[in-house]
């Protein structure tokens, strides 16, 4: 079974779309609760590790398999 | 240690020399040897960092390359509405822009000169505009909060009123403009662009 709450897909977006709507998903989401986001731009991987430090989510997790990235990120 | 320490060094002023001669002359009006000259070495030295000239132009654009970070800063620096996040981004590429419009030359002398590798990277780098723009148009207009209008096409006039603006500002530096400053003409620019969408701001 998947391992979070809420999935975002962003594939096909760029920069700032995916990041705005991972702010506006975990806006929804409670403390604890994981946003499982499935994104396209290579840029991205920088962009969710800036996303994190800022908003003091954590990244749990960041991968990538056939030119789609994937980021866990569990709310503060 | 020191030895890096030089070589960082050497890279940065190769690139910072590189960078003023292509803004001046484009990528085919500068060669190796003219970068090598103003640096006063040899090509050879110029070949130990960048393996050819499109490597060395490459290497210049991707210095700006950190813009990036600043977007994801600025989308969360306040509230999520599109005329909101759109000021903040805006702010940040115009301070990037103003700070050094040397990259305003290269990217007017690459269209001209039809560098593909130069034109990706400019297209890319307004990309996070027209994206933007088109992706929270289409989105604004199921709303109706947006007149109906082309989201391509609204992007388009967007990049267009805003190059022109930089560019006037950056560049040109005409009397006409000159009360106004950048940041100031910027801000009236999105205004009257919202104005032309029709774009509300309040959920009805």
């Amino acid at each position: 079974m998947a391992n979070f709450d809420q999935e975002l897909d962003a594939r096909g977006l760029n920069c700032p779309l995916p990041i705005l709507r991972a702010k506006k998903s975990i806006n929804e989401l409670n403390a604890g609760q994981v946003l499982h986001v499935l994104a396209t731009d290579p840029g991205s991987v920088k962009d969710f590790e800036a996303f994190c430090k800022q908003t003091g989510n954590a990244l749990l997790a960041s991968g990538e398999s056939e030119g789609t990235f994937t980021f866990d990120i569990r709310k503060a | 240690m020191t030895k890096r320490l030089k070589a960082a060094e050497r890279r940065a002023s190769i690139l910072a020399v590189a960078k003023v001669l292509f803004a001046d002359k484009g990528y085919h009006g500068v060669s190796v040897d003219d970068i090598a000259t103003r640096l006063g070495v040899s090509p050879a030295v110029l070949y130990q960092h960048f393996p050819s000239k499109e490597a060395l132009y490459g290497a210049v654009l991707n210095t700006i390359s950190e813009i990036r970070e600043s977007y994801v800063e600025a989308v969360l620096a306040g509230p999520l509405d599109f005329a909101g996040v759109l000021r903040r981004m805006l702010r940040v590429f115009i301070e990037s822009v103003a700070r050094d419009p040397d990259y305003l030359r290269m990217e007017m002398l690459s269209v001209l000169e039809g560098a593909s590798a130069a034109k990706q990277f400019f297209e890319n780098r307004w990309r996070s505009f027209t994206d933007y723009i088109e992706v929270s148009l289409k989105e604004l207009s199921a709303e109706g909060r947006v007149s109906p209008v082309n989201p391509k096409t609204a992007s388009l006039m967007f990049q267009g009123m805003i190059r022109e603006a930089l560019y006037e500002k950056c560049i040109v530096k005409s009397d006409r403009y000159r009360e106004t400053d950048l940041d100031a003409l910027v801000q009236q620019l999105i205004d009257l662009f919202l104005r032309a969408i029709a774009y509300q701001s309040d959920k009805r």
